[in-house]
């Protein structure tokens, strides 16, 4: 009897022990801004995220993916305190963050404590520019953004003069700073204006009605969705028939919706995903999973950077910093987003697309890199 | 366009945001006038007004009220949201700021912040965090008036805005409510020992500032187009700009803080360098203040009262 006992308690063991072992958690943390003004493109890159560790399943080597909210409410300091909380709770890769005045100080304890680093939406072109080896980007860049909407004025409308709006932050002042020189190069248009706003306010008259003014050909809306659907609702009021172009930030459904009617003919850059089954099935999944009509911009984004963090992981066999980094730089993953190949830098090769609003909808446009119609 | 229709745009323009600031700013100089307290939760309470106005305008949209009853809906909108905000500023004065009326300032200060807070966020978990579309009913016609345009939205909201203000200009001075409120104002102990009910007072004074900031709530989801659980802040930093300006306790002095914080805003960026837009709106102030400590209309408050 003593020995059965014995063998039981030694069996036990076995399994405590195993189950020890093997109770792994794989920890992924997300950075975005839950609160504040741009908490819904926050909560579509956590949902994204979600959404990528529901639909990959399990994880060779885990029993349980665990998913960890950080906010960095678009604020450089909250985002620095979410990722040193995120290392904290001992979180394998960070998916993050959104505003790149916010990515940019995160990067600094992330890329010291050697934790590989995917943003699903910053594109400012400094963040892949500092030589941080854990950093990647998963939507193409500002720079990139600049050159095709510059493209666009020059070769497609032949516009002659255009005002530039933005808000001050890194991510739209980075980009009107680049569509400046890029302009300056060519000098076939003339940039008449640069008028900022404030990001959190309601009206813009004020510089709406100066542009009014001046009127020139194109007027280029550097701003966040909150912002811009209200900016182009307000110069419709005022009469304004100046062509509108934004970009990557007010590409969300949320701007058709708040937009309405006023959001016609007004153009957007933005990346364009390929039409293909596996795009259709997130969408239906992520639909059905947040029980939303329409799946946010940087959701896309999110979700491949969650699948690809996954596979990478699982590929890898480790979730340490040097080995992971390696891995996602060596292999080419497939995405909702196309196909997603880094440089050196951590940068994809991904173009963006002229798109306009048309019967509320977004629709291909203008191609900057064939110079042809969609 | 030229200078002069430039200019009457931009007047336009400021008049009505000014007029926006200033009924907000209404609320914070009105509760200030009567139990010296800023009370911060007066943003969240005008986000409220503006989140009860889309739910009660979408919902007349969808049963077709909004294109027969137009008048009416705009009576049942504005009317429901400032109801409801009444009944959430007494509240609010029941739970957080009487049972400190006798406390320290610094506390009531501290609860009203906390009430700040507890709104914003349980207005963030019941109505999400992105931006809310209101229901179009303006459209987007215009009136031209010397090449200055003028939507029917905007004369709607100016008019009903200048309205208030008259009729709560009025009610303050020419009913025995006013007469009750400006003597509790003066003086609380005299004015209990006369016979007046200051519990009362108080809370008609909660109910009338909040519902004011309410009416101001749906204006701007009206005239913008969008509303959020975070909205009220950038407009309670202006609004309550606009009432220390004017002279906090004082409501023509928050009528015109507001005007003039509207104009400065506009004005500058009309002329000059719009980076520099909200800078100069807190300089005046802090110049005014330097001037004239008590603000534009305010009393002044370094007299000692013995």
């Amino acid at each position: 009897m003593k020995k059965v006992g014995i063998l039981v308690l030694s069996l036990a063991l076995i399994l405590g022990f195993q189950s020890l072992v093997l109770a792994e958690t794989l920890k992924i943390g997300t950075l975005s801004p839950l609160t504040g003004p741009y908490a819904q493109d926050g909560t579509d890159i956590l949902q994204g995220v979600k959404t990528a560790v529901a639909v990959y399943g399990p994880v060779k080597g885990y029993d349980k993916v665990e998913v960890i909210p950080g906010d960095s409410a678009c604020d450089g300091g909250k985002a620095t305190m979410a990722a040193n909380k995120l290392i904290n709770s001992g979180v394998d890769v960070v998916i993050g963050a959104y505003c790149s005045s916010a990515t940019e100080p995160a990067q600094i304890p992330l890329m010291e404590a050697k934790i590989v680093q995917i943003t699903p939406a910053s594109t400012n072109e400094r963040l892949t520019a500092k030589g941080y080896k854990y950093f990647f980007r998963m939507p193409p860049r500002d720079d990139v953004q600049a050159w095709s909407t510059v493209q666009f004025i020059e070769n497609k409308l032949k516009a002659k003069t255009l005002a530039l709006i933005d808000d001050k932050q890194t991510y739209t002042a980075g980009l009107t700073a680049n569509i400046t020189k890029f302009a300056k190069e060519k000098n076939k248009v003339k940039i008449v204006a640069h008028e900022y706003i404030t990001p959190g306010d309601s009206d813009f008259t004020a510089v709406l009605t100066k542009l009014k003014r001046i009127n020139p050909d194109v007027i280029y809306m550097g701003v966040y969705q909150p912002e811009g659907s209200k900016m182009i609702q307000q110069a419709r009021k005022l009469g304004m028939n100046n062509i509108f172009i934004s970009e990557d930030a007010v590409y969300h459904p949320k701007f058709l919706e708040v937009g309405g009617p006023a959001a016609e003919g007004v153009y957007l850059t933005f990346a364009k995903a390929p039409e293909t089954p596996e795009k259709e099935q997130f969408i239906k999944t992520y639909k059905a999973m947040w029980k939303v009509d329409a799946v946010g911009t940087y959701a896309y984004f999110a979700y491949d950077a969650g699948m690809m963090a996954l596979a990478a992981i699982e590929k890898a066999g480790t979730t340490k910093g040097d080995a992971l980094q390696k891995t996602i730089r060596d292999n080419t993953w497939s995405g909702v987003t196309g196909d997603i190949k880094f440089d050196e830098h951590g940068d994809r090769k991904l173009a963006h697309i002229v798109w306009i609003v048309k019967d509320n909808k977004f629709v291909p446009y203008w191609d900057p890199m064939t110079g042809k119609d969609l | 366009m030229d200078l002069s229709s430039f200019l009457l745009q931009q007047i336009i323009n400021a008049v009505f945001l000014g007029s926006i600031y200033a009924l907000i700013a209404l609320g914070y100089t009105m509760v200030y006038g009567i139990i010296e307290l800023i009370n911060f939760a007066h943003g969240e309470l005008f986000t409220a007004g503006a989140f009860i106005g889309v739910i009660v305008l979408t919902a007349l949209q969808q049963i077709g009220f909004v294109d027969t009853h137009f008048v009416l809906t705009m009576i049942i909108v504005f009317g429901l949201a400032m109801a409801y905000v009444a009944v959430l500023g007494v509240a609010l004065e029941h739970v957080a700021y009487k049972p400190l009326r006798t406390s320290s300032r610094l506390s009531a200060l501290l609860s009203a912040l906390g009430m700040s807070i507890f709104l914003s966020n349980g207005m963030m978990l019941s109505q999400g965090v992105s931006d809310r579309a209101y229901p179009q009913v303006f459209g987007l016609e215009s009136i031209e008036i010397m090449g200055a345009r003028i939507t029917n939205g905007q004369i709607f909201i100016i008019i009903l805005a200048i309205a208030l203000m008259v009729g709560l200009q009025l009610f303050v001075h020419r009913t025995r409510l006013g007469k009750a409120m400006r003597a509790t104002a003066q003086n609380k102990t005299m004015a209990r020992i006369l016979g007046i009910n200051i519990d009362q007072t108080i809370r008609i004074t909660f109910m009338i500032g909040p519902a004011l900031g309410a009416a101001a709530g749906v204006m701007v989801g009206l005239y913008y187009g969008a509303v959020r659980f975070d909205m009220g802040f950038i407009f309670m930093i202006k609004a309550f700009a606009a009432a220390i300006l004017g002279g906090i306790g004082s409501i023509p002095g928050a009528m015109v803080g507001g005007l003039i914080i509207g104009g400065i805003e506009v004005m500058w960026a009309a002329f000059l360098p719009s980076a520099w837009k909200d800078v100069t709106t807190f300089t005046v102030l802090i110049m005014v203040l330097y001037f004239r400590p008590a603000g534009l209309l305010g009393e002044s408050s370094t007299e000692v009262r013995v």
